[in-house]
């Protein structure tokens, strides 16, 4: 029987430059228990640390690093859902695909790398204030 | 995991900072500071050593674009010591390795310098 309810790993980290290792970190230990290459596991590691980076920069120029970010993964068969979420109502920006690398700035870079190494990428503003970036990987 | 940084000089207006470590929206900041300094000691070239670095993001990306720029402005460049496949694929899937000069050895960036002596 297919399993239908995902494993979850929630983790709190401060909306402080020093703590996105450690939501790394974790991810990485989430994606390596699933079957990912060695470079998907890096892809994923990459893709959670820029949805934090985007966090941190908008807290801080919103004046809210006092705030926290939520990682959850999600695990349901080989799927891996990855929710970002934060208490900064300003969206994060995502580049036109047309604009060159190196036009962009520390966000734009991030928003790209986010949307070229996950299957699914998706940033929405939260009925409750704060932004939530949903990012899907699949295994094999 | 931090940041190790060593800055060489390796002739004339040209150094080479070492990088070991992380490099990402935390330790970024103290790589920016270095390339500014270097720049304001009057280095035309400034080759970075990513040989011994284990991870990289987009704010690495955003502090040796800016470098890069600020570095051509003074008729300057600024070029990449990249063996890592995993941390040279960043380079590749966003474009970047058409705006960096990326070497796989330090030895194969000396080439370049000599060579621009020659001509």
């Amino acid at each position: 029987m297919a399993e239908t309810r995902p494993s979850v790993v929630e983790l709190r980290i401060p909306s402080k430059p020093e703590f996105v290792g450690v939501a790394r970190l974790a991810i990485l230990g989430v994606a390596s228990r699933m079957p990912f290459s060695y470079d998907e596991v890096e892809d994923i590691r990459l893709a959670v640390g820029e949805a934090c980076n985007t966090a941190v920069e908008r807290a801080v120029k919103a004046n809210k690093t006092d705030t926290d970010i939520v990682i959850r993964s999600e695990i349901l068969g080989g799927k891996l859902t990855v929710k970002v979420r934060d208490e900064i109502d300003v969206l994060p920006v995502i580049p036109e695909a047309t604009t060159s690398p190196t036009d962009l700035d520390e966000q734009g870079l991030g928003a790209l790398l986010m949307e070229l190494l996950v299957d699914e990428f998706k940033v929405e503003p939260q009925p409750e204030g704060g932004t939530l970036v949903t990012m899907v990987k699949y295994a094999g | 995991m931090n940041l190790k940084m060593n800055t060489r000089s390796i002739g004339n207006e040209a150094s080479i900072i070492d990088l070991e470590g992380e490099v990402d929206v935390y330790t970024a900041p103290q790589l920016k500071q270095q390339i500014i300094t270097l720049l304001d000691g009057g280095v035309k070239r400034v080759v970075i050593n990513l040989s011994s670095v284990e991870y990289l993001d987009s704010t690495a990306l955003g502090v040796l674009i800016g470098g890069l720029k600020r570095l051509r402005e003074r008729d300057g460049t600024l070029d990449l010591i990249c063996p890592n496949p995993r941390i040279r694929r960043i380079f590749e899937i966003t474009g970047l390795d058409k705006i960096f000069d990326i070497y796989s050895t330090e030895a194969d960036a000396a080439k370049k310098a000599g060579s621009k002596e020659v001509t």
